[in-house]
Protein backbone atom coordinates (compact mmCIF):
# COMPACT_ATOMS: atom_id res chain seq x y z
CA UNK A 1 0.00 0.00 0.00
CA UNK A 2 2.75 2.42 0.87
CA UNK A 3 4.26 1.65 -2.49
CA UNK A 4 0.99 2.41 -4.22
CA UNK A 5 0.80 5.73 -2.42
CA UNK A 6 4.18 6.58 -3.80
CA UNK A 7 2.91 6.11 -7.32
CA UNK A 8 -0.19 8.13 -6.65
CA UNK A 9 1.59 11.10 -5.16
CA UNK A 10 4.40 11.15 -7.65
CA UNK A 11 2.00 10.99 -10.55
CA UNK A 12 -0.32 13.54 -9.12
CA UNK A 13 2.16 16.22 -8.21
CA UNK A 14 5.28 15.99 -10.25
CA UNK A 15 3.12 14.97 -13.18
CA UNK A 16 0.61 17.71 -13.55
CA UNK A 17 1.08 20.52 -11.05
CA UNK A 18 3.62 22.32 -13.23
CA UNK A 19 1.37 21.94 -16.27
CA UNK A 20 -1.66 23.28 -14.41
CA UNK A 21 0.40 26.24 -13.21
CA UNK A 22 1.63 26.78 -16.77
CA UNK A 23 -1.91 27.10 -18.09
CA UNK A 24 -2.96 29.45 -15.30
CA UNK A 25 0.05 31.73 -15.76
CA UNK A 26 -0.38 31.74 -19.54
CA UNK A 27 -3.98 32.88 -19.13
CA UNK A 28 -2.92 35.47 -16.55
CA UNK A 29 -0.31 36.91 -18.92
CA UNK A 30 -2.82 36.91 -21.75
CA UNK A 31 -5.31 38.89 -19.68
CA UNK A 32 -2.78 41.32 -18.23
CA UNK A 33 -2.37 44.75 -19.82
CA UNK A 34 0.69 44.49 -22.07
CA UNK A 35 0.32 40.72 -22.28
CA UNK A 36 3.00 40.09 -19.65
CA UNK A 37 3.32 39.29 -15.97
CA UNK A 38 6.68 40.41 -14.56
CA UNK A 39 8.21 40.36 -18.02
CA UNK A 40 6.95 36.90 -18.91
CA UNK A 41 4.77 36.52 -21.99
CA UNK A 42 2.47 33.47 -22.35
CA UNK A 43 5.05 31.76 -24.59
CA UNK A 44 7.81 32.36 -22.06
CA UNK A 45 5.65 30.95 -19.28
CA UNK A 46 5.05 27.90 -21.46
CA UNK A 47 8.78 27.46 -22.03
CA UNK A 48 9.58 27.87 -18.35
CA UNK A 49 6.96 25.44 -17.07
CA UNK A 50 7.57 22.83 -19.77
CA UNK A 51 11.24 22.95 -18.74
CA UNK A 52 10.23 22.63 -15.10
CA UNK A 53 8.10 19.67 -16.07
CA UNK A 54 10.99 17.94 -17.85
CA UNK A 55 13.41 18.68 -15.01
CA UNK A 56 11.01 17.44 -12.35
CA UNK A 57 10.29 14.31 -14.38
CA UNK A 58 14.02 13.61 -14.40
CA UNK A 59 14.12 14.12 -10.64
CA UNK A 60 11.35 11.74 -9.69
CA UNK A 61 12.70 9.67 -6.80
CA UNK A 62 10.75 6.99 -4.97
CA UNK A 63 13.60 5.46 -3.01
CA UNK A 64 12.23 6.54 0.39
CA UNK A 65 9.21 4.29 -0.08
CA UNK A 66 11.41 1.36 -1.05
CA UNK A 67 13.70 1.86 1.94
CA UNK A 68 10.79 2.36 4.30
CA UNK A 69 9.21 -0.86 3.04
CA UNK A 70 12.46 -2.83 3.18
CA UNK A 71 13.13 -1.79 6.77
CA UNK A 72 9.58 -2.46 7.89
CA UNK A 73 9.30 -5.84 6.20
CA UNK A 74 12.76 -7.01 7.16
CA UNK A 75 13.82 -7.23 3.52
CA UNK A 76 16.85 -5.21 4.40
CA UNK A 77 18.47 -8.24 6.01
CA UNK A 78 19.47 -10.11 2.81
CA UNK A 79 20.69 -6.82 1.33
CA UNK A 80 22.99 -6.37 4.31
CA UNK A 81 24.66 -9.69 3.58
CA UNK A 82 25.96 -8.43 0.27
CA UNK A 83 29.41 -6.85 0.21
CA UNK A 84 27.95 -3.63 -1.18
CA UNK A 85 26.20 -0.68 0.38
CA UNK A 86 22.45 -1.18 -0.40
CA UNK A 87 22.28 2.36 -1.74
CA UNK A 88 23.90 1.42 -5.05
CA UNK A 89 21.29 -0.97 -6.48
CA UNK A 90 18.64 1.66 -5.71
CA UNK A 91 20.68 4.40 -7.34
CA UNK A 92 21.37 2.38 -10.49
CA UNK A 93 17.68 1.46 -10.68
CA UNK A 94 16.67 5.09 -10.58
CA UNK A 95 19.23 6.12 -13.19
CA UNK A 96 18.13 3.35 -15.54
CA UNK A 97 14.52 4.40 -15.22
CA UNK A 98 15.43 7.87 -16.55
CA UNK A 99 16.36 6.32 -19.89
CA UNK A 100 13.01 4.52 -20.10
CA UNK A 101 11.19 7.72 -19.19
CA UNK A 102 13.08 9.95 -21.62
CA UNK A 103 11.48 8.93 -24.90
CA UNK A 104 7.77 9.35 -24.06
CA UNK A 105 8.71 12.48 -22.11
CA UNK A 106 10.34 14.23 -25.04
CA UNK A 107 7.51 13.17 -27.33
CA UNK A 108 5.06 14.85 -24.95
CA UNK A 109 7.21 17.97 -24.68
CA UNK A 110 7.25 18.21 -28.46
CA UNK A 111 3.45 18.05 -28.59
CA UNK A 112 3.04 20.55 -25.74
CA UNK A 113 5.51 22.91 -27.42
CA UNK A 114 3.49 22.85 -30.62
CA UNK A 115 0.25 23.44 -28.71
CA UNK A 116 1.48 26.25 -26.47
CA UNK A 117 4.03 27.95 -28.72
CA UNK A 118 6.64 27.62 -25.97
CA UNK A 119 9.97 29.32 -26.59
CA UNK A 120 13.33 27.80 -25.68
CA UNK A 121 16.79 29.29 -25.92
CA UNK A 122 18.92 28.89 -29.04
CA UNK A 123 22.20 29.09 -27.11
CA UNK A 124 23.67 25.60 -27.37
CA UNK A 125 25.64 25.76 -24.10
CA UNK A 126 22.47 26.13 -22.06
CA UNK A 127 21.47 22.53 -22.78
CA UNK A 128 24.57 20.75 -21.44
CA UNK A 129 24.63 23.23 -18.53
CA UNK A 130 21.03 22.42 -17.62
CA UNK A 131 21.78 18.73 -17.98
CA UNK A 132 24.70 19.03 -15.58
CA UNK A 133 22.58 20.83 -13.01
CA UNK A 134 19.84 18.23 -13.36
CA UNK A 135 22.36 15.44 -12.80
CA UNK A 136 23.66 17.10 -9.65
CA UNK A 137 20.13 17.90 -8.52
CA UNK A 138 18.87 14.39 -9.08
CA UNK A 139 21.77 12.94 -7.08
CA UNK A 140 21.16 15.40 -4.24
CA UNK A 141 17.46 14.62 -4.21
CA UNK A 142 18.18 10.91 -4.27
CA UNK A 143 20.43 11.25 -1.23
CA UNK A 144 17.98 13.26 0.86
CA UNK A 145 15.09 10.99 -0.07
CA UNK A 146 17.22 7.99 0.85
CA UNK A 147 17.96 9.59 4.21
CA UNK A 148 14.25 10.26 4.76
CA UNK A 149 13.55 6.62 4.00
CA UNK A 150 16.13 5.61 6.60
CA UNK A 151 14.07 7.40 9.23
CA UNK A 152 11.89 4.27 9.15
CA UNK A 153 14.39 2.87 11.65
CA UNK A 154 12.82 5.23 14.18
CA UNK A 155 9.36 6.31 13.00
CA UNK A 156 6.40 5.04 10.99
CA UNK A 157 5.71 8.33 9.29
CA UNK A 158 8.60 8.58 6.82
CA UNK A 159 6.31 8.90 3.82
CA UNK A 160 4.57 11.91 5.30
CA UNK A 161 7.91 13.59 6.04
CA UNK A 162 8.69 12.94 2.43
CA UNK A 163 5.48 14.70 1.35
CA UNK A 164 6.25 17.75 3.46
CA UNK A 165 9.77 17.97 2.05
CA UNK A 166 8.28 17.64 -1.42
CA UNK A 167 6.08 20.67 -0.82
CA UNK A 168 9.05 22.80 0.22
CA UNK A 169 11.04 21.52 -2.76
CA UNK A 170 8.22 22.38 -5.17
CA UNK A 171 7.40 25.77 -3.69
CA UNK A 172 10.95 27.07 -3.23
CA UNK A 173 12.27 25.30 -6.31
CA UNK A 174 10.01 27.21 -8.66
CA UNK A 175 7.36 24.69 -9.64
CA UNK A 176 4.50 27.06 -8.88
CA UNK A 177 6.10 30.18 -10.32
CA UNK A 178 9.59 31.39 -11.32
CA UNK A 179 11.68 32.19 -8.25
CA UNK A 180 11.55 35.96 -8.77
CA UNK A 181 7.75 35.82 -8.41
CA UNK A 182 8.05 34.67 -4.81
CA UNK A 183 7.82 37.18 -1.96
CA UNK A 184 11.23 38.51 -0.90
CA UNK A 185 11.37 36.57 2.34
CA UNK A 186 10.64 33.32 0.50
CA UNK A 187 13.38 34.09 -2.04
CA UNK A 188 15.81 34.77 0.78
CA UNK A 189 15.01 31.39 2.34
CA UNK A 190 15.14 29.64 -1.02
CA UNK A 191 18.69 30.82 -1.68
CA UNK A 192 19.87 28.91 1.36
CA UNK A 193 18.35 25.65 0.08
CA UNK A 194 19.42 23.53 -2.89
CA UNK A 195 15.94 23.64 -4.42
CA UNK A 196 16.05 26.68 -6.75
CA UNK A 197 19.38 25.56 -8.23
CA UNK A 198 18.13 22.13 -9.20
CA UNK A 199 14.62 23.01 -10.44
CA UNK A 200 14.25 26.68 -11.33
CA UNK A 201 17.78 27.37 -12.55
CA UNK A 202 17.89 24.64 -15.22
CA UNK A 203 14.48 25.78 -16.43
CA UNK A 204 15.67 29.36 -16.65
CA UNK A 205 18.76 28.24 -18.53
CA UNK A 206 16.59 26.42 -21.05
CA UNK A 207 14.45 29.51 -21.59
CA UNK A 208 17.46 31.81 -21.94
CA UNK A 209 16.88 33.66 -18.68
CA UNK A 210 20.08 32.68 -16.88
CA UNK A 211 23.77 33.30 -17.57
CA UNK A 212 26.69 30.81 -17.65
CA UNK A 213 27.98 32.41 -14.45
CA UNK A 214 24.73 31.67 -12.66
CA UNK A 215 24.91 28.08 -13.89
CA UNK A 216 28.43 27.65 -12.51
CA UNK A 217 27.46 29.29 -9.23
CA UNK A 218 24.44 26.98 -8.95
CA UNK A 219 26.53 23.93 -9.75
CA UNK A 220 29.02 24.81 -7.01
CA UNK A 221 26.25 25.21 -4.44
CA UNK A 222 24.62 21.95 -5.47
CA UNK A 223 27.95 20.16 -5.23
CA UNK A 224 28.32 21.47 -1.69
CA UNK A 225 24.87 20.20 -0.74
CA UNK A 226 25.68 16.87 -2.39
CA UNK A 227 28.70 16.37 -0.13
CA UNK A 228 26.68 17.38 2.92
CA UNK A 229 23.79 15.03 2.06
CA UNK A 230 26.25 12.20 1.49
CA UNK A 231 27.68 12.51 4.98
CA UNK A 232 24.30 12.99 6.62
CA UNK A 233 23.10 9.89 4.82
CA UNK A 234 26.13 7.92 6.02
CA UNK A 235 25.67 9.08 9.60
CA UNK A 236 21.94 8.28 9.69
CA UNK A 237 22.62 4.90 8.06
CA UNK A 238 25.18 3.90 10.72
CA UNK A 239 23.00 5.11 13.58
CA UNK A 240 19.97 3.36 12.13
CA UNK A 241 21.70 0.05 11.50
CA UNK A 242 22.56 -0.26 15.15
CA UNK A 243 18.84 0.01 15.91
CA UNK A 244 17.79 -2.44 13.23
CA UNK A 245 16.68 -5.81 14.53
CA UNK A 246 15.10 -7.26 11.36
CA UNK A 247 11.51 -8.37 11.65
CA UNK A 248 10.50 -10.57 14.52
CA UNK A 249 13.91 -10.40 16.11
CA UNK B 1 -38.31 4.13 1.08
CA UNK B 2 -37.67 1.13 3.27
CA UNK B 3 -34.79 0.23 1.02
CA UNK B 4 -33.25 3.65 1.50
CA UNK B 5 -33.64 3.47 5.28
CA UNK B 6 -32.02 0.07 5.29
CA UNK B 7 -29.16 1.37 3.15
CA UNK B 8 -28.57 4.26 5.55
CA UNK B 9 -28.61 1.96 8.55
CA UNK B 10 -26.07 -0.33 6.89
CA UNK B 11 -23.85 2.62 6.04
CA UNK B 12 -23.90 3.63 9.70
CA UNK B 13 -22.86 0.14 10.77
CA UNK B 14 -20.07 0.07 8.18
CA UNK B 15 -18.70 3.44 9.22
CA UNK B 16 -18.76 2.49 12.89
CA UNK B 17 -16.84 -0.71 12.20
CA UNK B 18 -14.18 0.92 10.05
CA UNK B 19 -13.65 3.77 12.53
CA UNK B 20 -13.10 1.43 15.45
CA UNK B 21 -10.65 -0.55 13.33
CA UNK B 22 -8.65 2.57 12.51
CA UNK B 23 -8.51 3.92 16.03
CA UNK B 24 -6.11 1.12 16.81
CA UNK B 25 -3.48 2.72 14.63
CA UNK B 26 -3.35 6.15 16.17
CA UNK B 27 0.30 6.71 15.29
CA UNK B 28 -0.76 7.17 11.67
CA UNK B 29 -2.62 10.28 12.69
CA UNK B 30 0.50 12.43 12.59
CA UNK B 31 1.25 11.16 9.11
CA UNK B 32 -2.24 11.92 7.87
CA UNK B 33 -2.03 15.38 9.41
CA UNK B 34 1.10 16.10 7.42
CA UNK B 35 -0.66 14.92 4.27
CA UNK B 36 -3.44 17.39 5.00
CA UNK B 37 -0.90 20.15 5.58
CA UNK B 38 0.74 19.50 2.23
CA UNK B 39 -2.54 19.49 0.31
CA UNK B 40 -3.68 22.74 1.91
CA UNK B 41 -0.27 24.40 1.69
CA UNK B 42 0.16 23.68 -2.02
CA UNK B 43 -3.25 25.06 -2.92
CA UNK B 44 -2.99 28.23 -0.86
CA UNK B 45 0.59 28.96 -1.90
CA UNK B 46 -0.25 28.50 -5.58
CA UNK B 47 -3.25 30.81 -5.35
CA UNK B 48 -1.35 33.37 -3.28
CA UNK B 49 1.48 33.48 -5.80
CA UNK B 50 -0.79 34.01 -8.78
CA UNK B 51 -2.76 36.77 -7.08
CA UNK B 52 0.22 38.29 -5.27
CA UNK B 53 1.90 39.69 -8.38
CA UNK B 54 1.99 43.46 -8.73
CA UNK B 55 -0.84 44.74 -10.91
CA UNK B 56 -2.83 41.52 -10.59
CA UNK B 57 -6.32 41.96 -9.22
CA UNK B 58 -7.86 38.64 -10.02
CA UNK B 59 -7.54 35.27 -11.63
CA UNK B 60 -9.83 34.62 -14.58
CA UNK B 61 -12.11 37.44 -13.40
CA UNK B 62 -12.31 36.18 -9.80
CA UNK B 63 -11.03 38.24 -6.89
CA UNK B 64 -8.90 36.68 -4.17
CA UNK B 65 -11.84 35.97 -1.87
CA UNK B 66 -13.91 34.53 -4.66
CA UNK B 67 -11.09 32.34 -5.92
CA UNK B 68 -10.50 31.23 -2.34
CA UNK B 69 -14.05 29.93 -2.37
CA UNK B 70 -13.16 27.68 -5.30
CA UNK B 71 -10.01 26.49 -3.50
CA UNK B 72 -12.15 25.75 -0.44
CA UNK B 73 -14.47 23.62 -2.56
CA UNK B 74 -11.38 21.91 -3.99
CA UNK B 75 -9.97 21.08 -0.56
CA UNK B 76 -13.38 19.95 0.67
CA UNK B 77 -13.71 17.66 -2.34
CA UNK B 78 -10.22 16.21 -2.07
CA UNK B 79 -10.99 15.62 1.60
CA UNK B 80 -14.20 13.86 0.60
CA UNK B 81 -12.20 11.72 -1.82
CA UNK B 82 -9.59 10.88 0.82
CA UNK B 83 -12.14 10.09 3.52
CA UNK B 84 -14.99 8.40 1.71
CA UNK B 85 -14.07 7.50 -1.86
CA UNK B 86 -10.46 6.37 -2.18
CA UNK B 87 -10.51 3.94 0.78
CA UNK B 88 -13.37 2.09 -0.92
CA UNK B 89 -12.48 2.33 -4.56
CA UNK B 90 -8.87 1.31 -4.12
CA UNK B 91 -10.11 -2.02 -2.74
CA UNK B 92 -12.19 -2.96 -5.77
CA UNK B 93 -9.19 -3.87 -7.90
CA UNK B 94 -7.70 -5.88 -5.06
CA UNK B 95 -10.97 -7.76 -4.51
CA UNK B 96 -11.27 -8.60 -8.19
CA UNK B 97 -7.66 -9.79 -8.37
CA UNK B 98 -7.88 -12.04 -5.32
CA UNK B 99 -11.43 -13.23 -5.96
CA UNK B 100 -12.71 -11.71 -2.72
CA UNK B 101 -15.36 -9.97 -4.80
CA UNK B 102 -17.24 -13.30 -4.56
CA UNK B 103 -18.15 -12.57 -0.96
CA UNK B 104 -19.36 -9.08 -1.74
CA UNK B 105 -21.57 -10.32 -4.54
CA UNK B 106 -23.05 -13.08 -2.38
CA UNK B 107 -24.21 -10.72 0.35
CA UNK B 108 -27.92 -9.85 0.43
CA UNK B 109 -27.32 -6.15 -0.09
CA UNK B 110 -26.63 -4.28 -3.26
CA UNK B 111 -23.00 -4.89 -4.22
CA UNK B 112 -22.42 -1.33 -5.45
CA UNK B 113 -23.66 0.05 -2.13
CA UNK B 114 -21.41 -2.34 -0.28
CA UNK B 115 -18.19 -1.58 -2.19
CA UNK B 116 -18.91 2.15 -2.05
CA UNK B 117 -19.57 2.58 1.66
CA UNK B 118 -17.69 -0.18 3.42
CA UNK B 119 -14.61 1.88 4.37
CA UNK B 120 -13.91 5.36 5.70
CA UNK B 121 -10.49 6.90 6.33
CA UNK B 122 -11.22 9.06 9.35
CA UNK B 123 -7.59 10.10 9.68
CA UNK B 124 -8.08 12.45 6.74
CA UNK B 125 -11.13 14.00 8.39
CA UNK B 126 -9.19 17.24 9.13
CA UNK B 127 -9.12 17.82 5.36
CA UNK B 128 -12.88 18.28 5.49
CA UNK B 129 -12.63 20.64 8.46
CA UNK B 130 -9.98 22.77 6.76
CA UNK B 131 -12.02 22.92 3.57
CA UNK B 132 -15.10 23.99 5.51
CA UNK B 133 -13.15 26.51 7.59
CA UNK B 134 -11.61 28.09 4.54
CA UNK B 135 -15.05 28.28 2.96
CA UNK B 136 -16.42 30.17 5.96
CA UNK B 137 -13.41 32.51 5.93
CA UNK B 138 -13.74 33.22 2.21
CA UNK B 139 -17.49 33.70 2.47
CA UNK B 140 -17.22 36.06 5.44
CA UNK B 141 -15.73 38.76 3.20
CA UNK B 142 -18.33 38.34 0.46
CA UNK B 143 -22.02 39.04 0.28
CA UNK B 144 -23.81 35.75 0.02
CA UNK B 145 -27.57 35.54 -0.13
CA UNK B 146 -29.69 32.75 1.33
CA UNK B 147 -30.73 31.61 -2.12
CA UNK B 148 -27.08 31.56 -3.17
CA UNK B 149 -26.25 29.41 -0.20
CA UNK B 150 -29.08 27.01 -0.96
CA UNK B 151 -28.10 26.81 -4.61
CA UNK B 152 -24.44 26.32 -3.75
CA UNK B 153 -25.21 23.51 -1.32
CA UNK B 154 -27.49 21.70 -3.74
CA UNK B 155 -25.05 22.04 -6.62
CA UNK B 156 -22.20 20.87 -4.44
CA UNK B 157 -24.18 17.71 -3.72
CA UNK B 158 -24.30 17.02 -7.42
CA UNK B 159 -20.52 17.71 -7.51
CA UNK B 160 -20.01 14.94 -5.00
CA UNK B 161 -22.16 12.61 -7.07
CA UNK B 162 -20.06 13.46 -10.14
CA UNK B 163 -16.81 12.77 -8.28
CA UNK B 164 -18.16 9.50 -6.93
CA UNK B 165 -19.32 8.38 -10.37
CA UNK B 166 -16.00 9.15 -12.05
CA UNK B 167 -14.08 7.24 -9.40
CA UNK B 168 -16.46 4.30 -9.46
CA UNK B 169 -16.37 4.13 -13.25
CA UNK B 170 -12.57 4.21 -13.29
CA UNK B 171 -12.33 1.62 -10.54
CA UNK B 172 -14.92 -0.61 -12.18
CA UNK B 173 -12.58 -1.08 -15.13
CA UNK B 174 -10.72 -3.34 -12.68
CA UNK B 175 -13.12 -6.13 -13.65
CA UNK B 176 -11.35 -6.23 -17.00
CA UNK B 177 -7.95 -4.63 -16.47
CA UNK B 178 -7.21 -5.66 -12.87
CA UNK B 179 -4.86 -2.73 -12.33
CA UNK B 180 -6.70 0.60 -12.14
CA UNK B 181 -4.20 2.66 -10.19
CA UNK B 182 -3.03 4.65 -13.18
CA UNK B 183 -6.53 5.56 -14.28
CA UNK B 184 -7.45 7.10 -10.94
CA UNK B 185 -4.05 8.81 -10.74
CA UNK B 186 -4.71 10.40 -14.05
CA UNK B 187 -8.03 11.70 -12.78
CA UNK B 188 -6.34 13.09 -9.68
CA UNK B 189 -3.88 14.85 -11.97
CA UNK B 190 -6.62 16.49 -14.00
CA UNK B 191 -8.59 17.18 -10.84
CA UNK B 192 -5.71 19.24 -9.46
CA UNK B 193 -6.78 21.88 -11.99
CA UNK B 194 -10.00 22.29 -10.00
CA UNK B 195 -8.23 24.35 -7.34
CA UNK B 196 -8.54 27.32 -9.71
CA UNK B 197 -11.75 28.73 -11.19
CA UNK B 198 -12.25 27.25 -14.64
CA UNK B 199 -12.02 30.72 -16.20
CA UNK B 200 -8.39 30.87 -15.04
CA UNK B 201 -7.50 28.56 -17.92
CA UNK B 202 -7.14 29.31 -21.63
CA UNK B 203 -10.42 28.83 -23.51
CA UNK B 204 -9.67 25.42 -25.14
CA UNK B 205 -8.58 23.98 -21.80
CA UNK B 206 -11.68 25.42 -20.14
CA UNK B 207 -13.87 23.65 -22.70
CA UNK B 208 -12.00 20.42 -22.03
CA UNK B 209 -12.54 20.81 -18.28
CA UNK B 210 -16.26 21.33 -18.78
CA UNK B 211 -17.21 18.94 -21.53
CA UNK B 212 -14.68 16.10 -21.60
CA UNK B 213 -13.86 15.80 -17.89
CA UNK B 214 -16.54 17.68 -15.94
CA UNK B 215 -14.06 19.23 -13.49
CA UNK B 216 -15.59 22.70 -13.79
CA UNK B 217 -18.87 21.41 -12.37
CA UNK B 218 -17.16 20.12 -9.26
CA UNK B 219 -15.72 23.32 -7.79
CA UNK B 220 -16.38 26.33 -10.02
CA UNK B 221 -20.12 25.89 -10.47
CA UNK B 222 -20.99 25.59 -6.75
CA UNK B 223 -18.82 28.64 -6.05
CA UNK B 224 -20.59 30.58 -8.79
CA UNK B 225 -23.92 29.57 -7.28
CA UNK B 226 -22.83 30.82 -3.86
CA UNK B 227 -21.94 34.15 -5.39
CA UNK B 228 -25.30 34.26 -7.18
CA UNK B 229 -23.67 34.40 -10.60
CA UNK B 230 -25.25 31.33 -12.08
CA UNK B 231 -27.90 31.41 -14.78
CA UNK B 232 -30.75 28.92 -14.61
CA UNK B 233 -29.45 26.82 -17.51
CA UNK B 234 -26.03 26.57 -15.88
CA UNK B 235 -27.65 25.62 -12.59
CA UNK B 236 -29.61 22.83 -14.26
CA UNK B 237 -26.62 21.49 -16.18
CA UNK B 238 -24.76 20.24 -13.10
CA UNK B 239 -27.53 18.00 -11.67
CA UNK B 240 -28.19 16.80 -15.19
CA UNK B 241 -24.56 15.78 -15.65
CA UNK B 242 -24.64 14.12 -12.24
CA UNK B 243 -27.83 12.19 -13.03
CA UNK B 244 -26.58 11.02 -16.42
CA UNK B 245 -23.25 9.97 -14.94
CA UNK B 246 -24.96 8.15 -12.10
CA UNK B 247 -27.21 6.18 -14.46
CA UNK B 248 -24.29 5.42 -16.79
CA UNK B 249 -22.06 4.30 -13.92
CA UNK B 250 -24.80 2.11 -12.52
CA UNK B 251 -25.24 0.47 -15.90
CA UNK B 252 -21.48 0.07 -16.26
CA UNK B 253 -21.18 -1.45 -12.80
CA UNK B 254 -23.95 -3.98 -13.46
CA UNK B 255 -22.35 -4.92 -16.77
CA UNK B 256 -18.98 -5.36 -15.05
CA UNK B 257 -20.46 -7.55 -12.33
CA UNK B 258 -22.24 -9.54 -15.01
CA UNK B 259 -18.96 -10.33 -16.70
CA UNK B 260 -17.19 -11.20 -13.44
CA UNK B 261 -15.94 -14.74 -13.43
CA UNK B 262 -14.13 -14.89 -10.08
CA UNK B 263 -10.40 -15.36 -9.72
CA UNK B 264 -9.88 -19.04 -10.37
CA UNK B 265 -11.98 -19.50 -13.47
Amino acid sequence: MAEYRAEIIIWMFSGTLSLVMMLVWMAQADAAPGGQVRGYSPEEFAGYFLSIWVVSQLMVVWVSWEIDYAIRQGQLSPQLLRPLDPIWPHFIGHVTERFVRALPMFALVFVFTLLTGAKFTTQWWAYPAAFGLVTLGFTARFLWEYTLGLLAFWTENTTSFQEVVWLIYAALGGMLAPLTFLPDWAQAIARWTPFPYMLGLPAQLLTGKATPDQALHGAAILAGWLVLFWFVRLWVWRRGLSRYGAVGA
Amino acid sequence: MRGLRRALRLMRVFIGATISAQLEYRANFLGALMGTLVATGTSLFALGLVLGQPGTTGVGGWTLREALLVTAFYLLTSGFIAVFIRPNMSKIAEAVRTGNMDFTLLKPIDAQLNVSTRNVDILRFPDLLIGAGLMVYAASGLTITASGMLGGTLLYLSSLVIVYCIWLALSTTAFWFVKTQNATELFQGVFSAARFPSTAFPAPVRAFLTVVVPIAFITTVPAQALLGRLTLTQALASPLVAAVLFAATRWFWLKAVGSYTSASS
